[in-house]
């Protein structure tokens, strides 16, 4: 069921559940385009993260109340329509390396493996996008498996290097750009997330899945990475 | 064509009305903190509501006009002068080439707002002029650098009803929609988060201003991220308020008790830190009345 709040003077809160849950990343991405095509003259923007979506609109245009029932109306009709937009899979080539994963040796002695299986455990999994934020093209991806989860830092780094790939509880990440932090980092990719290249701005959606894949020092050296 | 920096200064960027729809992509909403002032400045000239402006806070900027055009200035009085002269704030003024423009320390309020006749004309990143450092998008004015605008040799202007323009000295009360959590937080949470008189503290930026006061209690300290609206009101681990603006990240995962409204935010971006601040409710019928009365004036449309 769903529950809807105010989130301010021309923004509402629509909970679709209240765990996170594998199912709703896709299901709350399908809405928001809905919503988006459907009441296109009203809405501004649809922020979709984990169990919610943060729909701002134009109080010019549309009441608090008449837009209230406008959303609910759409989210009978979709209870019955499964349809949406495809999935799409982005590869990433990480550097799993002490000199690059500022946090890899200390975990590998925490989590009592040697690099070779956390390599494994890491790349092996389909991650799923449940939300992007914190800054753009930063996709939160699930679930990480139990033997590599860690808290965040206690004191977040002040710069991590963009291309840090980090890991915080049960969640992993690409830094997209410089930037303060608290995830624990185990790697870094050359794959370009800025938006200095403004196609970036698409890159992951709510519902696409991640794979990482390996690369070895050379790879990493030859493609211009830095250590 | 253009404004030159002749000397840079702690904070000063370019902005418009802000970056309204990439929140999906992570974005925040970024754009002006007072949009009383900045709104005033753009109608005294006649310009579009979202042309772009310099947002200047605290001061020490310095611009030479390389250009004939017209300008206002709006927002706090940070010691605005045209050739070494002092000049009224909240007027439109006629600027030659060769003007140096200068703003030297606050002297009431924190943010003034540079217009120029047609808006700033710099690049347009992702559907909006304004400028984010904590994204990397833009970066903030360094001597050198320059403002291209267009010239204008005639102008009209408007003018401001003197009751228009703000007191920046005083205490604060700000009005505050019931949103989010705000249900989950008891009654005698609540009372005592609207009874007290908190204090706006040095942390105090573009991405939330954080208050000092007695804290209160919430059952769950951390929950599952969700969507931020400009103005959210999160209450942090130690108990305390940060009211989040327009530079927060578009999701977050603090509790919040509720989302301050927008033309009080206006009030907010203007006081300085040790300025005493309360909430007071107001209804959602209210806010929408109020802000699209404010929106149809200056022909604010989206």
């Amino acid at each position: 069921m769903h529950n809807i709040v105010s989130a301010g003077e021309n923004a509402i809160l629509i909970y679709f559940g209240d765990k996170i849950d594998a199912s709703l990343p896709k299901k709350i991405g399908n809405f928001a385009n809905q919503l988006k095509n459907t009441l296109s003259d009203v809405v501004i923007d649809a922020i979709p993260s984990y169990t919610s979506l943060h729909v701002s609109y134009d109080l010019n245009k549309i009441s608090f109340q008449a837009f209230f029932d406008k959303v609910e109306g759409l989210l009978t009709q979709q209870a019955s329509s499964g349809a949406g937009i495809e999935a799409q899979t982005t590869h990433i080539p990480v550097y799993y390396g002490v000199e690059v994963g500022l946090d890899l040796e200390r975990l590998l002695s925490e989590k009592n493996l040697d690099l070779a299986s956390f390599i494994e455990i890491h790349t092996s999994q389909e991650y799923l996008v449940y939300a992007i934020g914190f800054s753009p093209v930063f996709a939160f991806l699930g679930e990480v498996d139990k033997r590599i989860q860690t808290p965040r830092l206690a004191t977040p780094r002040i710069k991590i290097p963009a291309g840090s790939v980090g890991i915080a509880e049960s969640q992993t990440a690409v830094y997209p750009t410089d930037s303060s932090g608290g995830w624990n980092i185990v790697g870094r990719t050359l794959l370009d997330l800025s938006l200095e290249n403004p196609e970036n701005i698409d890159k992951f959606r709510v519902g696409d899945k991640v794979k990482f894949y390996s690369i070895t020092r050379d790879e990493y050296l030859k493609n211009g990475g830095n250590l | 064509m253009s404004f030159k920096v002749i000397k840079s200064s702690f904070l000063s960027t370019v902005q418009d009305y802000g970056r309204l729809n990439h929140g999906e992509h992570g974005m925040s909403q970024s754009g002006v903190m007072d949009e009383h002032a900045y709104t005033w400045g753009n109608h005294l000239l006649h310009n579009d509501f979202n042309d772009a402006v310099v947002e200047i806070t605290f001061g020490g900027l310095v611009l030479e006009a390389q250009i004939d055009t017209f300008i206002a200035v709006t927002g706090a009085d940070l010691g605005f002068k045209i050739n070494n002269q002092s000049v009224q704030l909240w007027h439109g003024l006629q600027i030659h080439k060769g003007d140096i423009i200068s703003w030297d320390i606050p002297k009431s309020g924190v943010r003034a707002y540079l217009s120029v006749k047609g808006g700033f004309d710099t690049p347009v990143l992702f559907d909006s002029r304004s400028v984010n450092l904590r994204e990397h998008i833009g970066a903030k004015l360094v001597k050198g650098d320059v403002l291209p605008c267009k010239g204008f040799d005639e102008a009209t202007y408007r003018f401001i009803p003197p009751k228009y323009v703000p007191n920046y000295n005083q205490d604060l009360t700000i009005r505050i929609l019931p949103t989010y959590q705000f249900n989950e937080f008891s009654i005698n949470q609540r009372d005592l988060f609207f009874n007290q008189n908190y204090t706006i503290t040095n942390a105090n930026d573009r991405t939330g201003c954080r208050l000092s006061g007695a804290p209160i209690s919430i059952k769950k300290e951390r929950m599952i991220s969700e969507g931020i609206s400009y103005g959210s009101v999160e209450i942090a681990t130690d108990g305390l308020p940060i009211i989040l603006l327009k530079d927060t990240p578009s999701i977050g995962g603090y509790p919040k008790i509720g989302t301050v409204f927008s033309l009080d935010l206006a009030k907010l971006a203007q006081r300085q830190p040790n300025t005493k601040l309360r909430f007071k409710l107001i209804d959602i019928h209210e806010a929408q009345k109020e802000r699209k009365k404010f929106n149809e004036f200056f022909e604010i449309s989206f």
